[in-house]
């Protein structure tokens, strides 16, 4: 049995119109989802509950009867969400805090209350207020911005060259925007664990943007055979981490781990972005720049 | 002799690595502090030294800014600190001058606050014209001195409480604002609540009879606060079943002062506690309205009355010949155990300096020990999953067991290394230190092929010269790689963003550990395997 090749592709036959024009317009696409969103929602994404503050209970099913039923009869406040756990015998229940509404009080104390009086066994409860939500929100942009510009000085403190390091700059920001833009799409909520996600997104995508950027860059030879070297060890690391991604995925959403679920999503979508962005867009402005920016 | 340790140094210094790692998951000597009178076997969670947060072990984690609000850069015009207090405090409508505080900075003078969860900003902030001291301006939150007693405060709290493991620290948000991050393993989040959401100020005020207030009776205020008392005993019961706490009033003062003991003694005479015919009899908690009753001593708990009593004759006789003080012991009976045991715990702690915010601006977190259980083991199964995934993934490609057994076993010997680490430090294991797990071993591997391609690409390696000139190559890339997952990780461990920073502290550790010592090993195994000799 052969072992597995990364394919080849001949880039020869197309132009860079034509390369990076699929990468483009895949970003363009994911900005004006976001941008959509925005202005339909006020927010740049399903804000999770650390973000909107609220209350989430997890409850243990004890299979007495229907947890739907017996959630509507408990609860005086209609939940905002009903989820069960398909491996664990736990269903979350999730409460969001009324935005711009009045301060919220002990609004868990309350529900844990009816929750017990409705003869419900609490596995876990998290209140988030809406001012400590709106706090984090804050905190949470402000670390990926500091995260992406830190990257960026570095990048070119690397490279010392203009084309290079922009192209893995924004290779980058693709790689952050389009799976912010599928989550959206895919209805999955912003959280914490989704930030954490998207700045290791900037640390995994910039690693093969800088094996090519090096390999083109730092090593003679043709431009065609550096790419291709490349590409073959690039496209081996980005999909052996995206097999960890989507697996680590469906096994913490099979178990309720919400925050490993979130990881492993984000980066596998954001990996697969990077794979388009790095061999489309930025082997494209690589093209360019070994063969005509340098001369100019 | 020394040859072969040169060539090898990298490989053994992993293989020392793993070693120290192992002994710092299960020598005893490493084992987690034990809190006072616990078992050390039950200190450790499993096999391991590991310790496991909240999420996988289950308890409460609090996180609340404390109330009030502080004048800051205030000017105090040569007044000392309790002057300046008294003053503000003065124009603030029914707030006790405990809860003006004002701390000297520096000669020109310091900050004001109040801690009184009633005095809006705008109060506050006429109250500070008022008083004409010049101030720069008011922000929310209190003074950094009431912080740090408050941080002392609840950990007395707990560990009066008899929770074991409990901690309490300050952190603060990206807009400035301190919070108090409170987390108690193993307790129920409301049983925490009540524990912290009162400040648990206990003092004795007496009420007497006064056809001039409004409903005949009149109150005399903190006739004994917190700090009069010493020596707190524990709960108890009296012959009767009656529930009271031991305690002793304070009988020494400094020269020319009057010492709380004597301050009280006096105090009970003058109302008529206790009079030469013996001591009064309450009927308070029957009735406490009416100009006929005899007066009281009030045990008041953060401004609720608990409780109210009157005095034994014999005890009265020696109020009222003045000799009680010399000895200042004193009984605070209570109408049940648990109140008992509360202004027990509120005596010996001491009060919150201020109020916790917990319903309002904070967050609040509870997980039961059995789904934290629950979460450890699935964890464990979703990491081994990633694991399998990416050792697939690795033999899949090379389909040669030289190159991707080293590679498997490498990246495992990182997560080793950190889970030692963890173990050393006593770093708790949260799920978040878990995803940071699978992000090195993501990251691990990605290098390892990195080094794999670069070393075995271009024909066979045919000399050491061969292999270090290609390995030095793949090495800048994997440095170039790491610095920028350093910086992109660096924000979270720094900005107070739950339990992220823990993911943070684990992905930049192994990446480091990765860089310096892992990676540079798997190359020289690869040598050994792949050079033509």
């Amino acid at each position: 049995m052969r072992s597995i090749e990364v394919p080849e592709v001949d880039y020869t036959d197309y132009t860079n119109r034509q390369l990076v024009l699929v990468p483009l317009a895949v970003l363009a696409l994911a900005l004006a989802i976001i941008g959509g969103w925005y202005l339909m929602t006020g927010a740049p994404a399903n804000l999770g509950l650390e973000f909107t503050g609220g209350v989430e209970i997890r409850l243990a099913d004890d299979g007495e009867g229907d947890m739907q039923e017996r959630i509507d009869a408990a609860f005086e406040q209609e939940p905002d969400s009903v989820r069960a756990i398909p491996a664990d015998d736990v269903v979350v229940v999730t409460f969001r805090a009324d935005p711009g509404g009045e301060e919220t009080g002990d609004m868990a104390s309350d529900l844990e209350d009816q929750a017990e009086a409705g003869g419900l066994t609490i596995d876990a409860v998290d209140q988030v207020s809406a001012s400590f939500a709106a706090d984090t929100a804050q905190t949470a942009l402000f670390g990926v911005a500091i995260a992406f510009l830190g990257m960026s000085v570095l990048v070119f403190a690397l490279f010392r060259t203009f084309v290079p390091s922009i192209a893995v700059v924004a290779s980058a920001f693709s790689d952050i925007i389009i799976p912010i833009a599928a989550m959206n799409l895919l209805g999955i909520e912003m959280t914490l664990g989704t930030v954490a996600a998207l700045l290791m997104i900037i640390g995994y995508s910039v690693d093969s943007d800088i094996l090519l950027n090096n390999s083109v860059l730092r090593r003679t030879g043709d431009f065609y055979e550096s790419v291709s070297r490349a590409m073959r060890t690039g496209v081996t690391m980005t999909v052996t981490s995206m097999a960890a991604m989507i697996v680590m995925a469906i096994i913490a959403t099979l178990f309720g781990i919400d925050l490993l679920r979130d990881i492993g999503i984000i980066l596998a979508i954001g990996l697969c972005a990077d794979l388009m962005n790095t061999y489309l867009m930025n082997v494209t402005l690589l093209r360019w720049y070994k063969f005509e920016g340098v001369s100019r | 002799m020394l040859d072969p340790i040169k060539q090898n140094w990298r490989v053994l210094l992993l293989v020392v690595v793993i070693i120290a790692a192992s002994v710092a998951l299960f020598a005893p000597q490493f084992a987690p502090d034990t809190a006072p009178g616990e078992d050390p076997d039950e200190a450790r969670q499993g096999l391991t030294n590991l310790q496991y947060g909240l999420d996988l072990a289950g308890g409460t984690r609090i996180r609340a800014p404390l109330i009030g609000y502080t004048a800051t850069g205030v000017e105090f015009d040569g007044d000392n600190p309790s002057e300046v207090a008294a003053n503000v405090a003065e124009q603030l409508e029914g707030v006790s001058a405990r809860e003006v505080n004002a701390e000297e900075l520096d000669e020109q003078g310091g900050e004001v606050e109040v801690t009184d969860p009633d005095v809006t900003e705008d109060e506050f902030r006429s109250a500070m014209d008022a008083s004409g001291y010049a101030y720069n301006d008011i922000r929310r939150g209190v003074t950094a001195e009431t912080r740090e007693a408050a941080e002392s405060v609840i950990r007395g709290t707990i560990n009066e409480a008899g929770l074991s493991g409990g901690s309490v620290q300050q952190v603060q948000s990206i807009t400035g604002e301190w919070f108090m991050l409170v987390e108690v393993p193993g307790e129920g989040r409301q049983d925490v609540i009540d524990l912290l959401e009162d400040r648990g100020t206990v003092q004795i005020d007496i009420g007497y009879p006064d056809e001039d207030a409004e409903d005949g009776l009149g109150v005399e205020e903190e006739v004994l606060v917190q700090d009069d008392f010493e020596n707190i005993g524990t709960a108890s019961r009296d012959e009767n079943d009656q529930p009271y706490v031991p305690v002793s009033v304070i009988n020494e003062a400094p020269e020319g002062e009057q010492s709380p003991a004597h301050r009280f003694q006096d105090a009970v005479v003058d109302r008529g506690v206790a009079s030469d015919t013996g001591g009064a009899r309450c009927t308070y908690m029957e009735d406490p309205v009416g100009e006929t009753n005899e007066p009281c001593l009030l045990l008041v708990v953060d401004g609720e009355v608990v409780n109210a009593f009157g005095m034994d004759d014999g005890l009265a006789e020696s109020m009222v010949g003045g000799t009680w003080a010399d000895s200042g012991n004193f009984r605070l009976t209570t109408t049940s155990f648990e109140d008992a045991q509360q202004v027990s715990i509120n005596l010996r702690a001491g009060a919150l300096p201020a109020e916790l915010d917990i319903a309002g601006e904070g967050t609040s977190a509870f997980i039961s020990p059995t789904q934290g259980e629950n979460f450890r083991f699935y964890a464990m199964i979703t990491g081994v999953f990633a694991i399998f995934a990416v050792a697939g993934m690795v033999f899949l490609r090379y389909r040669e067991p030289k190159v991707a057994l080293p590679m498997i076993v490498t990246a495992l010997a990182e997560v080793y290394a950190l889970l030692g680490f963890a173990a050393l430090v006593g770093y708790p294991i949260e799920l978040a230190v878990i995803a940071g797990f699978i992000a090195v071993v993501g990251t691990g591997v990605d290098d390892l092929v990195i080094i794999a391609d670069e070393v075995m690409s271009e024909g066979e390696v045919k000399s050491r010269k061969v292999f270090d000139s290609r390995f030095r190559r793949a090495f800048w890339v994997i440095g170039a790689a790491a610095a920028t997952t350093i910086i992109a990780m660096s924000p979270l461990m720094v900005l107070s963003l739950g339990d992220l920073s823990g993911f943070a502290i684990f992905t930049i550790l192994g990446v480091l550990i990765g860089v310096l010592i892992t990676r540079p090993a798997y190359g020289d195994i690869l040598r050994r395997l792949l050079t033509v000799r």
